[in-house]
C-alpha cells in the first residue's frame, strides 16, 4: 500500500504551518505569502469575467489564448521569443508547473534530478511524486551561496534528466549570474539534460544593478530545446491563492508537457486566467509598491538580526523575501524551529528542508507585514534571553 | 452607480475622440480579428514609420468602448477613481481641442494604428460610430471571445460592420489563411489585399523554415513579374511571419511622407 508516496514527505513548510495552526497567538514568518492583497485592477477584471459568465466552462488546456498571447508580449519586453500559440502553458501555480515538466523528462534510466541545497523544500517532493531521485549540490555560504561547481560536475551523470533550481534562489536570495549559468547551460549541453529555471522572484530584485544584470537562460535562442522557464503570478502581483502561472519552451517540449499538464489539471482556473491577463498588463506599479515595501522590510528584519548576532549569522539578501540566518552556534535546525514555535509562538522554516545544506539555518519571510516582523522578532530575542 | 459613471465617461470619450478627429484628421488604420493584433499593430507602425509617417498607437489592451477613444487620444489610464477619471477628462478636453502638447513632440500624427477588439455582439457598431478607417487588416476569427457569440460566424458578421465602415478608396487587407476572414472579401467593392501562406495570397509566405535563433522564409508579391523578399526574423510562430507579411503590404501600398521644407534643408 501507497508504495509510490510512503517516502514523499509534506513540506515542512506546511508541517510548521499545521502544528502552528494550533496553537494560538502564533506570528508565522513560515509560509512565503506576500502580506498584500491582489490588486483591485486584478480583482475587477475576474469579477468583470464571472458577472459576464466567462468563467465556468474549461479553456483551452494551452490556456486562454488572450492570456497566452499578454505573456508572449511580455516575455519579449524581456528578450525572450516564444510562440503564444504552441510554446507557452498556463498552469495551475509554478509547482504545477514544474510537476508536469518533471513527469515528462524523467524516464527510467535518466531520472536523477539535481536541485542545489539550499532550495525551495517542494522541489524534492515534487522530483520525487514524478518517480524521479533528488541529487543535491551545495550553494557555498561563505561565497555568497554561490554554486559548487566541481560537485555539480561530480554528481551530473548520464542518469541526470535535468536540473532545476529557483532564480533568485529561494530561501537564500541569490540572484545566480550570468557566468554561472552559461556553465549549467555548457555542462546541459555536454551531459544532455534539460535545464527548469523557476523565476518567481525576478520581480524582487532591490539593487539597480542586479535588476540590470538581472538575466535568464530563456533569453538565448540556441537553448530554447533545453531550458524550461517556468514563472507565477502569485509572489509578484500577490496572487498566491489564485494559483495561476506559465511555463514556455520549445514546441517539441512542451508538446509533451502538455498531455501531462492535460492529465492533471484539464487547464489552469478560468477565473485566475482573466485576473492574469489585467495583471501582466496593468500591475506593473503594483510590483514597484510591493518591492519598495519589501526592500524596507528587509532592512527592518536584518536590523534585527544585526541585535541577535550572537545568536545568527546572515547574508543580507538581494532578492525575493527570505533570509536565511545561519544558527549560533550550530544546532538541529528542526528542534530549534519546534522550540521557538513552542516556547515563543513563532513559526519558522527549519533550514534543513531546503536540504541537507541548510542545516543549522533557518528561513524567514519578511513577506510578512512590518506589525509581524516588529513582534516576532521581539518573541526571539525575549526567548534568546531566557 | 459605478454602471452609470463608466457610461457617462464612455459617452464624453467617445466625444472628445471624435472632435480629436474630425479637427486632426489623421489616416486610420483599425486592426481586429481574435488574435495576432499586437504584433500586426507593431509592425505596421515600424513600416510607416520607416516611410516618415508619425505613427501612433493603441497600448497594451486599449482596445475597447473606453479604451479605443483614450488610444486616439494618446492617454492611458487603469484607475476607477473617480476624480482620477475628472483629470483624465480634462486631458482628452486639451488634447481633443489641441491644447495638449506631447512628449515626444508637438505634431498630431499622421496615421492611428488602433487595435479594436470585440467581446459581444454589437460591439462593433458601438465602435464604428468612432472611428471611420480608412485601412481595415484582419487577422483571425477563433474561439477567443465565442462565450458571448452564438458561433464563430456571428463574429465574422461584427467584422462586417467594421467593413462597410470603410470608405470607396480605402484598404481591405485579409488573412487569407482564416477562412471565415477570407469570405468577408465580397462585402467590399474596393482595394482588397490578401496575406497569408495560401496559394492565392497576394502577399505570400514560401519556404518557411524554424531556424535555432527564428524563422526563416520568402515573401512572395503577386504582380505582373513575382517579386521574392528574403526575410529572417528573430521570433517564433506565425503571427509574426503575418506581421511581416504587412510590412511587406505596407511598404508597396504607401508612399513615403515627404520631408517638409526645414527638414530638408537640415538634411
Amino acid at each position: 500500500m501507497f508504495s509510490r508516496t510512503k517516502n514523499i514527505n509534506l513540506s515542512p513548510i506546511k508541517q510548521i504551518e499545521l502544528l502552528a495552526s494550533q496553537i494560538p497567538d502564533v506570528v508565522s514568518l513560515a509560509q512565503g505569502v506576500p502580506s498584500f492583497d491582489t490588486p483591485d485592477s486584478v480583482k475587477k477584471a475576474a469579477i468583470k469575467a464571472l458577472n459576464k459568465g466567462l468563467v465556468a466552462k474549461y479553456s483551452l488546456t494551452y490556456g486562454l489564448l488572450k492570456l497566452r498571447e499578454t505573456i508572449e508580449q511580455r516575455l519579449a519586453e524581456d528578450g525572450m521569443y516564444y510562440d503564444f500559440e504552441k510554446e507557452i502553458i498556463v498552469t495551475a501555480g509554478s509547482i504545477e508547473a514544474i510537476t508536469a515538466t518533471l513527469i515528462a523528462l524523467i524516464e527510467p534510466k535518466k531520472n536523477e534530478v539535481i536541485l542545489f541545497s539550499p532550495s525551495y523544500t517542494s522541489y524534492a517532493e515534487t522530483v520525487k511524486v514524478a518517480g524521479g531521485k533528488p541529487v543535491f549540490v551545495n550553494l557555498i555560504e561563505n561565497e555568497g551561496w554561490r554554486i559548487d561547481f566541481k560537485s555539480l560536475e561530480q554528481k551530473t551523470s548520464l542518469k541526470t534528466a535535468a536540473i532545476l533550481f529557483c532564480n533568485p534562489n529561494n530561501p537564500t536570495g541569490t540572484i545566480f549570474p550570468k557566468e554561472d549559468l552559461l556553465k549549467i547551460a555548457n555542462l546541459a549541453e555536454k551531459k544532455k539534460f534539460f535545464i527548469l529555471s523557476d523565476e518567481v522572484y525576478k520581480d524582487f530584485i532591490y539593487s539597480n544593478e542586479d535588476k540590470f544584470n538581472y538575466f535568464s537562460l530563456a533569453q538565448i535562442p540556441e537553448l530554447r530545446k533545453k531550458i524550461i522557464r517556468i514563472f507565477s503570478l502569485s509572489k509578484a502581483y500577490a496572487m498566491t491563492g489564485w494559483r495561476i502561472g506559465f511555463l514556455h519552451s520549445d514546441e517539441e517540449i512542451v508538446r509533451e508537457i502538455l498531455k501531462v499538464h492535460d492529465s492533471l489539471v484539464t487547464c489552469a482556473p478560468v477565473i485566475s486566467q482573466y485576473a492574469a491577463i489585467a495583471a501582466l498588463d496593468f500591475g506593473d506599479e503594483e510590483i514597484k509598491k510591493f518591492r519598495q515595501q519589501y526592500e524596507e522590510r528587509r532592512d527592518l528584519i536584518c536590523r534585527h538580526l544585526d541585535d541577535l548576532k550572537d545568536f545568527f549569522s546572515y547574508q543580507k539578501p538581494n532578492s525575493s523575501y527570505f533570509v536565511f540566518p545561519r544558527l549560533l552556534p550550530k544546532r538541529d535546525s528542526w528542534q530549534f524551529a519546534l522550540n521557538l514555535l513552542e516556547k515563543a509562538h513563532v513559526a519558522v522554516v527549519p533550514g534543513v528542508g531546503f536540504g541537507p545544506n541548510g542545516e543549522s539555518h533557518i528561513r524567514m519571510s519578511f513577506g510578512r507585514s512590518e506589525k509581524d516582523i516588529n513582534e516576532s522578532m521581539k518573541r526571539i530575542k525575549d526567548f534568546f534571553q531566557k | 452607480m459605478i454602471n452609470i459613471f463608466k457610461k457617462i465617461i464612455q459617452f464624453k470619450l467617445k466625444w472628445l475622440a471624435k472632435i480629436y478627429l474630425w479637427r486632426v484628421k489623421p489616416r486610420v488604420i483599425v486592426i481586429s480579428g481574435t488574435t495576432g493584433r499586437h504584433w500586426i499593430k507593431e509592425a505596421a507602425k515600424e513600416a510607416l514609420e520607416k516611410k516618415n509617417f508619425l505613427v501612433r498607437t493603441s497600448k497594451k489592451n486599449f482596445n475597447a468602448e473606453i479604451g479605443l477613444p483614450l488610444s486616439i487620444l494618446g492617454l492611458s489610464s487603469n484607475t476607477a477613481n473617480f476624480f482620477e477619471w475628472q483629470k483624465i477628462l480634462w486631458q482628452a478636453l486639451k488634447t481633443s481641442l489641441g491644447q495638449r502638447r506631447f512628449k515626444e513632440g508637438s505634431n498630431e500624427p499622421d496615421y492611428l494604428v488602433l487595435e479594436v477588439a470585440i467581446d459581444a455582439p454589437e460591439d462593433m457598431s458601438y465602435l464604428v460610430g468612432i472611428i471611420k478607417p480608412n485601412i481595415v487588416i484582419l487577422t483571425t476569427i477563433t474561439m477567443i471571445c465565442a462565450e458571448n457569440f452564438e458561433n464563430l460566424d456571428e463574429i465574422g458578421k461584427e467584422y462586417e460592420e467594421l467593413i462597410k465602415a470603410l470608405p470607396w478608396n480605402g484598404i481591405l487587407v485579409l488573412n487569407n489563411d482564416d477562412l471565415r476572414i477570407k469570405e468577408l472579401k465580397k462585402h467590399f467593392d474596393g482595394n482588397v489585399v490578401t496575406f497569408g501562406f495560401s496559394s492565392d495570397s497576394q502577399y505570400k509566405a514560401v519556404d518557411v523554415f524554424k531556424i535555432s535563433d527564428g524563422q526563416s522564409f520568402k515573401i512572395e508579391i503577386q504582380r505582373k513579374e513575382k517579386n521574392f523578399l528574403d526575410t529572417k526574423i528573430n521570433r517564433f510562430g506565425k503571427h509574426h511571419i503575418y506581421a511581416e507579411l504587412i510590412k511587406a503590404v505596407i511598404g508597396d501600398n504607401f508612399k513615403e511622407r515627404q520631408k517638409d521644407f526645414f527638414g530638408k534643408i537640415l538634411e
